[in-house]
């Protein structure tokens, strides 16, 4: 440790927990609630925000699958299912699975990473109320009969004015724009805490992998989602001033927004997938009772796997006429994306099968789940990257059944594997255990009961995004098949809900380490202070809490084990303002004292602000000025400088 | 086990550069504005390559020297803003007054001469695709001039303050980040709207 010593070791005059408190604390009330702005309030916010999304998303669906439980079923018009699926693909797409892992990034990798908060504290409170607006407006389109019905995809000619006049795909291309805000700045937020704020000793091989996987889907979301604010702008003035990207008897093309859109969706696919492989690695350990196998390769897949998933987005659009040379290429990219895949295959494989112990809980249960679903997923995708079998299978529900076992299978099990594993430090209560393993086991049976059927529906034919079919087509078993299977997850949601219920008021009372297991975020009380740790800990492995002579014997839940690697360098910090350890970027070396912001209402009056400018654009665009202005003052006053006091 | 203890005074709290959170995040932003801007690039040319008709017959070649020397005000304003900056890491109050005014002036200039020239085209968005593209690529850097002008008159109420030192200037540092990409990226659009109908 001694590249770190600057002065000898003396006594740590430790700031006393209270001064700490007082400085971290967010203010009571109402306007405190406003103006919260620690990151584990803000990150806990975002992921209760997106669950809720999740359960609204999971309601469409009901409704869509209770309609094609029988054939000619009229309990659904088309134009209204339509728009329940255009919301469920939405909402699941941009309000649940990408807010959801923003937050656990937001909650969790500060912990991971031994720092008190995140970098830029206001900009997260921006980035959730805007994404609250954006969602809200959405809704309330959708609740007044205004709703988008193009799609979750919004392909033009559909999505143009001519054939769907109404608000409803203003109100789509606008929030859906105004929402990537958000994101973006969740994602610029979380590579500068990965790249500057990790715990003294940290270099880049010990970070969790889990912290490599949210640095990788961060630096996806900044090249991707630029993308597809682009495509919905241009969607936007399309509609709205009647310009003519996307109108080929004024010179525009629509394939352009396909392009626009899949440069976007396709790494969106991998912004939902990397967290979750990064849950995965970072869970497994502390059930198998041994240290990942093949962390470097582990690590290097997940940049790989950001990487080649810009190369894929055509293999959306084979069948539009793209040149067959071009086509050949994205389809041969599409195929090595499994290689990297592959390694993570093999590599957690090869964990569970040296583990020193099984501990068969709920969170190992979700992993296995997710790995036995997401290799079959993996194996459809392999399918239709190759562009015969596409030609033959797009837009049919093959593709449904593709995607929903990549994106449940690849990263729902690996959240709820995340969501048991984790709630402990949130809350400082277990899960039930025997709810838990209810609620795996009815969501895998019921997951493959509604979607293995797919595949076979998409063989026989059967069109995605229909309201409906006839009787005679040989589609009725299997999609009343599905349609049991999908009441099944409900089920087991249900089960979830009640276990979280239940374990708030009275679940066993989870201590530091419940799991015993490696990593700095289990290094503090649960729930954590508002400072999060009273000192700044330090590493010096990858596995800080964690000898390697007490690894065979601990037993998970019993106490919390020594942690003699985390202790070795105390960094001073002033207790009485927000001050955490900035470190240099690849080995971790203490440099600076990042002075971070106070609590503020600036946050949620510049999100709304922004709304003003976006949505009031739907309503007379002398209101984009006018909104933008706005944000200009509240920016301004935001930063203006005066009430902080930075003497050394 | 012996402890190692960093005092807090060890440690600095004005950053500038790599060693501050700011710059990364300026960096970042960089790199989205880029994807944006490359984004808007490439559907120009994927809709010329679509097109047979590009710019719209009857169209003439956008004209050259208006923006050519427009061009050239908002790379000066670059210039100035980079004079501003070494003044002050230089310890000159007077040196970041007048490169800060000089590149605000001079984006003022800029703004202006665009709305003249602007003002004179025959098109407008709504006429056809090309029409779109261009009003939108330009639409979208002006209002980029438009936000570092008013970001700049933040930095320069507070120049003028005197609010900024040797030590104290990541908010100069930053400013001057985003203003010279601002700039930067202005040459391939200059190039893409008034070169590429002659070039191709």
């Amino acid at each position: 440790m001694t590249e770190f010593v600057v002065a000898e070791a003396r006594a740590a005059a430790a700031p006393t927990s209270e001064r700490l408190w007082r400085t971290w604390d967010t203010p009571p009330g109402i306007i405190g609630w406003f103006s919260a702005v620690n990151h584990r309030v803000v990150g806990l916010r975002f992921i209760v925000t997106a669950l809720l999304f999740f359960l609204i998303g999971g309601l469409e669906a009901l409704a869509m699958r209770t309609q094609l439980a029988r054939p000619e079923a009229g309990l659904i018009p088309p134009e209204l299912y339509n728009q329940i699926m255009t919301m469920h693909g939405t909402t699941m797409m941009f309000f649940f699975a990408v807010p959801v892992m923003e937050g656990l990034g937001i909650y969790f990798v500060p912990l991971m990473l031994g720092a008190r908060d995140m970098p830029f504290p206001r900009m997260n409170a921006l980035g959730y109320w805007i994404y609250v607006i954006a969602g809200v407006t959405l809704y309330w389109g959708f609740l007044t009969g205004q709703a988008p019905e193009a799609g979750w995809t919004a392909y033009p000619p559909l999505s143009q004015q001519e054939y769907l006049p109404g608000l409803g795909m203003d109100i789509w291309a606008t929030a859906i724009t105004f929402l990537e805000i958000s994101a973006l700045l969740a994602a610029v937020e979380l590579v500068v805490l990965i790249l500057k704020q990790r715990a003294p000793g940290m270099s880049v091989n010990r970070m969790p992998l889990f912290v490599w996987a949210i640095l990788v889907m961060s630096f996806m979301i900044i090249f991707a989602m630029p993308a597809v604010m682009l495509g919905s702008v241009m969607l936007a003035l399309d509609r709205l001033v009647d310009a003519n990207f996307f109108d080929p008897s004024a010179g525009g093309h629509p394939l352009l927004f396909q392009h626009l859109f899949w440069f976007f969706g396709h790494p969106e696919v991998y912004i939902i997938f990397v967290p979750a492989l990064g849950i995965v690695s970072s869970v497994l350990p502390a059930f198998v009772r041994r240290e990942i196998v093949g962390y470097t390769a582990l690590a290097v897949a997940t940049v790989l796997i950001g990487f080649v998933s810009f190369g894929l987005w055509v293999h959306h659009m084979f069948t539009t006429g793209v040149p067959l040379l071009g086509a050949g290429f994205f389809a041969a990219a599409s195929t090595i994306i499994a290689i990297p895949s592959g390694i993570q295959i093999f590599a957690w494989l090869a964990t569970i099968w040296s583990a020193r112990r099984i501990v068969w809980s709920t969170p190992l249960l979700f992993v296995i789940g997710f790995v036995i679903l997401f290799t079959l997923g993996g194996i459809t995708g392999v399918m239709v990257a190759s562009v015969p079998l596409d030609w033959q299978v797009h837009d049919t529900y093959f593709v449904v059944a593709h995607f929903h076992y990549v994106l449940i299978g690849g990263a729902v099990f690996p959240l709820f594997a995340a969501l048991y594993y984790w709630f402990p430090k949130v809350t400082g209560r277990m899960l039930d255990e025997r709810l838990g393993k209810w609620n795996f086991w009815l969501m895998f049976i019921g997951f493959n009961i509604a979607f293995y059927p797919m595949h076979h529906l998409g063989f026989a034919g059967m069109p995605r995004r229909i309201y409906t079919y006839l009787p005679g087509t040989g589609w009725q078993d299997l999609n009343l098949l599905a349609t049991i299977g999908a009441f099944l997850i409900a089920l087991s949601a249900a089960f979830f809900l009640l276990n979280v219920v239940r374990s708030l008021r009275n679940g066993a009372v989870a201590g530091n380490n419940p799991w015993g297991a490696p990593t700095l975020e289990w290094a503090t009380p649960s729930p954590p202070p508002p400072y999060n740790f009273a000192a700044i800990p330090s590493v010096r492995s990858r596995d800080p809490l964690w000898s390697q002579a007490e690894l065979a014997d601990a037993e998970p839940g019993a106490g919390d084990p020594p942690h003699p690697d985390a202790e070795p360098l105390v960094v001073e910090l002033r207790d009485d303002r927000r001050e955490t350890v900035g470190t240099s970027t690849l080995d971790g070396v203490p440099e600076s004292r990042i002075v971070l912001t106070t609590p503020s209402l600036w946050p949620l009056l510049v999100a709304l602000a922004i709304g003003l400018t976006f949505i009031g654009a739907m309503v007379t665009l002398w209101l984009v000025p006018v909104g933008a202005f706005l944000t200009f003052v509240g920016l301004a006053a935001w930063h203006w400088p005066s009430n902080r006091g930075y003497e050394l | 086990m012996s402890t190692t203890v960093i005092p807090a005074q060890a440690l600095p709290v004005l950053l500038t550069g790599p060693k501050a959170p700011l710059w990364w995040a300026f960096v970042l932003l960089l790199g989205i504005e880029s994807v944006v801007f490359g984004g808007l690039i490439t559907s120009y040319f994927y809709l010329k390559q679509a097109s047979s008709n590009w710019p719209p017959a009857g169209l003439d070649h956008p004209e050259l020297l208006l923006p050519t020397l427009n061009t050239l005000v908002l790379i000066a304003s670059s210039a100035a803003m980079f004079y501003g900056d070494r003044s002050i890491k230089r310890g000159s109050q007077t040196g970041l007054k007048i490169g800060q005014t000089t590149a605000l002036v001079l984006a003022l200039v800029f703004l202006t001469v665009k709305y003249i020239e602007y003002s004179g085209l025959p098109y407008d968005w709504s006429t056809h695709a090309y029409g779109s593209m261009v009003w939108t690529m330009s639409g979208f850097h002006a209002a980029h001039v438009m936000t570092v002008v008013l970001k700049g008159l933040v930095v320069e109420a507070l120049v003028w303050k005197g609010y900024f030192t040797p030590q104290r200037r990541l908010g100069v540092q930053v400013n001057g980040l985003y203003w010279h990409f601002v700039v930067v990226v202005w040459i391939p659009l200059y190039f893409t709207i008034y070169w590429s109908p002659r070039l191709f």
